[in-house]
């Protein structure tokens, strides 16, 4: 695990691209949807919400985002038979991928918070303690999305690609990051419902309001985002064997 | 001679064609087997059977005892690969890569590993460079060094000197030979050089459509075929030229 943390950790240092999604696209987001609430806002909450929405937002989406990244370089390193051939374990090599994709998301919010904090005075934590059930939850289902990403490329290649940064923009609007899922169109709003982190969104603005930690939303988001994960392995699972068996390494070498 | 790894009855279908129909293949202790055959005889397909990364639909594949499809980890050990057409990952200097190899194979020193293996293959030198600069012929340098990090038992080769140089291929056929001699390394490689299989295999199984043409060695095969010579036979199969058993 350490050994894949540390290869993906230095590849990705050598690459500009990377530093840009690690550290440019976190702060101008933060300051996109900061004065968005600045501009339309009568007090401080719609800067707040917007903060809070869009840190919780890159902590889904960077680690979905790294992860599949981390993956798809071996593609682009033509390094997977490479990998194959030796005694590395499938449950390792997506380990020392988490870990990686864990520490980038971890700096990603924290620019996110300081950016907000230090240029729109809005604390990243005026959600209160709904912030960290409420992460882990975020966490798991990115975890989960990323896992489906691999998936996806390891059957279909890198036609594939799109999805390790576009799956999450798909559940975003749905989710209510930045607002109650009531202002969805009224034929939206029962799927927005049926998507596991809308309920934690929910949380964190009952949070926001003061109301403390709503465990009956998290409890839901939590019980889906499980359901997320369990699939999310089924299909790795599935597309491991095909890629196995319909010797699709070949491709990728 | 026991066989460290054993292959028997490997068959792989994909979808209407048939890439390999039932295949024995095995490699004793120290010995060096070569797998010929014209494109499209089943040499990859086989070897990547052989290496795990595919699942062949019937067959079965021992690595030192242990049975691939139930203990990958425990099987492929002692299995060092190379291929002549695969990249080194990208980004990170030489040392770095066999240091990430040498750590997935659990070695306690990874740094003494990859310099005894970049000496085994002179190239010391090429430690710091990253391996998106290198030529082919060190990229496939620096590949053999991976395969050897871990003093496998036995060393999977696909097409090792394909566009490589005459030096630098020799460079790689001498340092087989070495590696073969000096510490017992089986080896099982594939080529098109028939002179390289001449070399390096003691005894070659030579693929067709999918099946075992002819096995034995190199010398016994061209005497029982009547053909003049390996590449003559070659060319047989693959429907070009005449060889004297056609």
């Amino acid at each position: 695990m350490k050994a894949v943390a540390l290869r993906h950790w230095r590849a990705q240092a050598r690459q500009p691209g990377y530093w840009y999604i690690l550290i440019a696209l976190p702060v101008l987001d933060a300051i996109m949807f900061a004065s968005i609430g600045v501009a339309y806002g009568e007090d401080d909450r719609p800067v707040a919400v917007l903060v809070t929405g869009i840190m919780l937002f890159h902590l889904v989406w960077q680690l979905t985002l790294n992860a599949a990244l981390g993956f798809l370089e071996e593609i682009w390193s033509s390094n997977l038979l490479n990998l194959m051939t030796t005694p590395l374990r499938e449950h390792e090599f997506l380990a020392g991928l988490t870990l990686i994709s864990l520490v980038r998301t971890a700096v990603g919010i924290i620019l996110v918070g300081l950016t907000g904090a230090v240029l729109y005075s809005v604390s990243p934590t005026s959600a209160g303690l709904v912030l960290i059930p409420g992460a882990m939850i975020l966490l798991l289902f990115g975890w989960a999305v990323s896992l489906g990403v691999i998936a996806l490329v390891l059957r279909y290649g890198e036609s594939a690609e799109v999805f390790s940064w576009g799956f999450i923009f798909l559940l975003i609007p749905l989710s209510g990051v930045f607002y109650p899922t009531e202002a969805l169109p009224g034929v939206l709003q029962p799927v927005s419902q049926i998507v596991p982190i809308t309920q934690v969104f929910d949380a964190i603005r009952i949070g926001l309001d003061g109301g403390g930690i709503a465990w009956g939303q998290l409890s839901i988001a939590l019980a889906g985002t499980l359901v997320t994960a369990l699939l999310a392995v089924m299909l790795l699972k599935k597309m491991l064997h095909s890629f196995r068996t319909k010797g699709l390494v070949t491709n990728f070498s | 001679m026991g066989a460290y790894l054993s292959a028997r009855g490997l068959r792989k279908q994909f979808k209407d064609t048939v890439a390999v129909g039932g295949v024995d293949v095995a490699v004793g202790q120290g010995e060096r087997v070569a797998l010929v055959g014209p494109n499209g005889a089943g040499k990859t397909t086989t070897l990547l059977m052989l290496l795990g990364a595919i699942e062949p639909d019937e067959g079965v594949v021992e690595i030192n005892g242990r049975n691939l499809a139930h203990d990958r980890v425990g099987a492929m050990a002692g299995v060092g690969f190379a291929a002549g057409y695969l990249p080194l990952p990208r980004y990170l200097s030489v040392r770095e890569t066999l240091e990430f190899f040498a750590s997935l194979h659990g070695l306690s020193d990874p740094q003494a590993a990859v310099n005894g293996a970049l000496a085994q293959w002179g190239i010391e030198r090429l430690a710091d460079q990253k391996t998106q600069t290198l030529s082919s012929g060190q990229g496939t340098l620096v590949g053999l060094a991976k395969a050897i990090l871990h003093e496998p038992e036995l060393v999977v080769l696909d097409e090792p000197t394909a566009s490589l140089d005459p030096e630098v291929a020799y460079r790689v056929r001498q340092g087989l030979l070495r590696l073969n001699e000096d510490l017992g390394t089986a080896i099982l490689v594939t080529s098109h050089d028939m002179r390289e299989v001449e070399l390096l295999g003691q005894r070659l199984v030579f693929l067709a459509r999918g099946e075992v043409l002819h096995e034995g060695p190199p010398a016994d095969v061209v005497a029982a075929t009547g053909d003049a010579d390996l590449e003559a036979l070659f060319l047989r199969v693959a429907g070009i030229g005449q060889g004297a058993g056609s």
